[in-house]
């Protein structure tokens, strides 16, 4: 599947009087990984929003994604309380793929968020995290041409985080989709490489755009300090 | 929490055990035995009333119309209640229709239904019409409450409306479903037998209701009312398992 170019161009975006997005634009790369990292409420997830065609601008225009499959993991859980793990990940695969390979595809990745044990449990009899990596791996399993992520790891635990972010920079490696996620956690906006976007307050501007292999190890916490002032 | 349920089933069995000590007290009191018979002389009429010719006709007619009534009611509303959820302009259709069905008193509807229906069909549209809006407004209630993030989450991953409609509203509403089917059931038994007393059908526990009131038989009235309780339980339990096997995930 063809990677997908996203392309938010004079996009300005307000909530009554409240103006989250104005003229800002915003060009991503197909195949690359961006990560968005900002202060929380600064409308990062509104970026995701308007990505991903739930929200609509009121102002500006917005390419790349149309009639294009995207896989979003969202902040809070949307996960169906009567459908049980397995099911759950197979939901957006049915249909695509003949049952037997959409099980297989389903089980590597519930295997790969570490759920293989609870694959026939419902969502209710799990924990948070749990029900969270069942968003995961629902999402990494749909074909899509781009995963967007909002704040997809804040639940886990730092271990699991990273192997979880680990195997998927080598399924990233192969398929090559458009990544763009959003997080205000420094150790994991540089844990999947690509290019890290500051952002600042609203209304929402680019403060830097820095390309992970560009800054040093150790390098990042003065970065982050010198870019927010503290 | 186990200890907490047992001594609440024991508070409820001393609540009954005590109205029956009443009833049997003031029963001997008054004397009147014919007017107010006791715990004991009920259970002896309804005992008698098993080996009755007509029992088992009367018992089965009264739950077939009342099945029938729920049938009618349920197709009816899974269209109609399902549709208004969906599409507020249908709701906005059939909401005077729903408002018109609960708020016009059944005694009403029984009159009219006398002279519209013949005496067999009146306890089945009575019972029809007392059920319809009960399922219909809580499925409608069951779509409204369905979580439009789930939806959302849906329409993202490319799932076909239909699936949408299968996988995530029709699960979604079932807590409602069932709840609906219970007071549903609950007023239409009541509903059919008040229908059967005023229609008068050949068979039917109204039927014979009526008949063993107009001869003064007032333990015989009893022990029908007993067993369209136990009518009214025995639904009640159906509807709970069917419950507790299809809504899994909540438990």
């Amino acid at each position: 599947m063809e990677p997908l170019n996203l392309k938010l161009s004079h996009v300005s975006k307000h909530f009554g009087d409240r103006k989250v997005l104005d003229d800002f634009s915003l060009d991503i790369r197909p195949g690359t990984v961006t990560c968005l990292f900002g202060p929380s409420g600064c409308g990062k997830t509104t970026i995701l929003n308007l990505l991903a065609g739930l929200m609509v601008p009121t102002g500006g225009s917005i390419n790349g994604f149309q009639n294009q499959r995207i896989s979003y993991i969202f902040q809070e859980v949307r996960i169906l309380p009567w459908k049980t793990v397995l099911a759950n990940v197979l939901f957006p695969l049915n249909g695509l793929m003949p049952q037997e390979d959409a099980l297989r595809h389903a089980r590597e990745f519930i295997r790969m968020v570490g759920l293989e044990k609870e694959e026939c449990r419902f969502p209710g009899q799990l924990s948070g995290g749990m029900r969270q990596r069942i968003s995961i791996a629902r999402a990494f399993a749909y074909p899509s041409s781009a995963i967007l992520m909002d704040e997809a790891f804040q639940n886990l635990d730092r271990k699991l985080k990273f192997n979880i972010l680990e195997s998927f920079k080598n399924i990233w490696t192969k398929d090559r989709r458009t990544v763009v996620f959003v997080t205000h956690d420094e150790e994991e906006a540089i844990s999947l490489g690509g290019e890290v976007i500051f952002l600042g307050h609203q209304p929402l501007e680019i403060l830097k755009r820095v390309p992970v292999g560009e800054v040093p190890e150790g390098k990042w916490k003065n970065l982050v300090a010198e870019i927010y002032g503290q | 929490m186990k200890d907490f349920f047992t001594r609440n089933r024991t508070i409820s069995i001393a609540v009954i055990g005590l109205l029956l000590v009443i009833w049997e007290l003031v029963s001997r009191i008054t004397g009147a035995r014919q007017i107010l018979p006791g715990p004991a002389d009920s259970i002896t009429a309804l005992i008698h009333l098993f080996g009755e010719p007509g029992f088992l006709s009367s018992l089965t007619s009264t739950i077939i119309r009342g099945l029938l009534g729920f049938i009618l009611a349920f197709g009816c509303a899974l269209v109609i209640g399902i549709l208004s959820g969906l599409n507020p302009v249908v709701e906005a259709a059939f909401r005077p229709i729903i408002v018109l069905f609960r708020s016009v008193p059944v005694i009403s509807i029984i009159l009219l239904a006398l002279i519209w229906f013949k005496v067999e069909q009146v306890p089945v549209f009575i019972g029809f019409l007392t059920m319809f809006p009960l399922l219909s407004t809580n499925l409608t209630q069951g779509i409204r409450q369905t979580d439009p993030k789930l939806v959302e989450m849906a329409r993202i991953y490319h799932v076909k409306e239909w699936r949408i409609l299968r996988e995530v509203y029709i699960p979604s509403i079932l807590p409602y479903l069932f709840s609906g089917i219970s007071s549903a059931l609950g007023f239409g038994w009541r509903a059919v037998i008040i229908g059967e007393v005023l229609s008068q059908p050949r068979y039917g526990i109204g039927s014979m209701m009526q008949e063993a009131q107009s001869f003064l038989l007032v333990a015989e009235v009893i022990a029908w009312t007993l067993i369209a309780v136990i009518i009214g339980y025995f639904f009640e339990g159906i509807n709970r398992m069917f419950e507790s096997k299809i809504v899994r995930w909540n438990r």
